[in-house]
């Protein structure tokens, strides 16, 4: 019969040889989907701020001209653009408008041929 | 020091290596591991685009819209849309769906440069109607039931106000009325300079000066340190409850610019001080308010520890429209909505559109 010998502890020393090669591996984990993410660098520079926000970049300061127009053309631009924004849901309002005036229509007609088969 | 000493020390340190480590791989797990974030849980399809507004609809297992009485939900212009359909299991807009009505979302988008002109009108007149519109178009009814959430719920009550005869049921959630209660978000983005926003030369107000706003109100949120440390302690939770802390904090942290003028009408109107909504003399564009026209059955909902809109100044809504079922949950902003014990207003929701 074989001894059964009692497996020696590791040292102090050696399980800390081994924990950092567990780091090394960790790190290695980030390094790797550094390389293979794009969006794992915006997702780590959140957590770097204390947010888990995915998909993009925690919100920062803009830069000057994306709040504000950087020339009155700029401005009057803007106003034109928005000005059109507005128009174009003149338009659909107008759209719906037909839309309902024509079944209000339709359902007039029925109304009246339904009327007329009972006389 | 003896050696006995030094090797407890190396053990200790050893432990809190390791427990650092089990952190920092948790953390590249969740940042690795898809998930729900950006955008709504339950499939379905774009039925209206305008400017950046897109109104979706719900659809069925199959695919299909489903065949029961429409629902528009109305979120926060200033927020993302998702809060309201957040993840499968957690989404308010598909629960209203599984009890079979046929459920619509505004997603008001990310504002531009441009859209800072945008106010009240815009919204309410524009944007709002043009949805419910869309929607009596869409399914032949030519009156819907509303629910709108925070700033969403405000723009829902005045477009009820001005609209009655198109809208069946109105549910406000967390949506302030009364400007002069103390706290919340008008208070704070009033101490934060609000005032000064122009109306006549508005400036698209950035996401991160809004957020600067809601941050203020969640002590600790405002300083990247104390934002830091608190998810270094979250670092200890399961993965699977990380995945949901993650998907709530996209939406928490994915604030979108705002367009000044808006943000300048809704303090000159109804901030503190001014308060035209309980006054009773509020307008939008040149049309004013009459809360008497607002005929249809109410449900306010607000949220005893909303920090963001407090709950006296929900519930005062009984004051202007006196027929309003009025509900206090136990909970936060969110958290009646989209926490995990947000089921509550969702069956009491689904309750008062069946009565």
């Amino acid at each position: 019969m074989a001894d059964d010998k009692p497996e020696l502890e590791p040292t102090v020393l050696e399980r800390w040889l081994t924990e950092q090669q567990h780091w090394q591996r960790t790190v290695m984990s980030y390094v790797d989907s550094l390389v293979k993410n794009d969006e794992f660098l915006v997702h780590l520079g959140n957590a770097m701020r204390g947010s888990l926000l995915a998909g993009k970049p925690y919100p920062t300061q803009p830069s000057a001209d994306a709040t504000a127009p950087q020339t009155p053309a700029d401005d009057k631009l803007d106003q034109v653009l928005f000005a059109l924004h507005k128009i174009e849901g003149q338009l659909v309002d107008l759209r719906l408008s037909l839309d309902e005036l024509r079944a209000s229509g339709e359902k007039k007609k029925a109304k009246k041929r339904k009327d007329k088969d009972k006389d | 020091m003896s050696d006995t000493d030094r090797e407890r020390e190396l053990e200790a340190l050893l432990t809190l290596s390791r427990r650092g480590r089990a952190k920092v791989e948790r953390l590249h797990e969740i940042l690795t591991t898809p998930g729900h974030f950006g955008t709504g849980a339950s499939p379905a399809t774009v039925v209206y685009r305008e400017n950046k507004l897109r109104l979706l609809r719900l659809l069925d297992e199959t695919g299909e819209p489903r065949r029961g009485p429409p629902v528009l939900f109305v979120p926060a212009p200033v927020s993302r849309y998702f809060i309201l359909d957040l993840m499968p299991g957690r989404s308010f807009a598909g629960h209203v769906a599984a009890a079979g009505y046929d459920v619509f979302i505004a997603d008001f988008g990310t504002p531009s440069r441009e859209d800072r002109f945008a106010d009240l009108e815009y919204y309410v007149s524009g944007l709002v109607r043009r949805c419910v519109r869309t929607i009596a178009a869409l399914t032949g009814q030519s009156s819907i039931d509303i629910i709108g959430y925070c700033l969403g719920g405000t723009l829902s009550l005045l477009y009820a106000a001005l609209y009655p005869e198109t809208v069946k049921r109105l549910v406000l959630l967390t949506t302030t009325v009364d400007g002069d209660v103390q706290g919340g978000i008008s208070w704070v983005a009033h101490r934060m300079g609000l005032a000064g926003e122009s109306y006549d030369e508005p400036r698209l107000v950035p996401a991160v000066e809004v957020k600067s706003w809601f941050e203020l109100l969640a002590p600790g949120s405002n300083s990247v340190v104390g934002r830091v440390s608190d998810l270094w302690e979250r670092l200890d939770d399961p993965p699977e409850r990380l995945r949901d802390v993650r998907t709530m904090a996209t939406w928490v942290d994915d604030v979108v610019p705002a367009p000044g003028r808006l943000l300048a009408e809704l303090y000159r109107k109804f901030g503190p001080g001014r308060n035209t909504l309980m006054a009773g003399t509020a307008t939008v564009g040149d049309r004013r308010i009459d809360w008497s026209a607002v005929t249809m059955p109410v449900l306010s909902v607000s949220a005893e520890k909303d920090t963001i809109s407090p709950p006296e100044g929900v519930d005062a809504i009984v004051k202007i429209v006196p027929h309003a079922q009025v509900m206090r949950l136990p909970g936060g902003h969110v958290g009646i909505v989209a926490g995990r014990a947000a089921k509550a207003l969702w069956q009491r929701t689904v309750e008062f559109l069946s009565t």
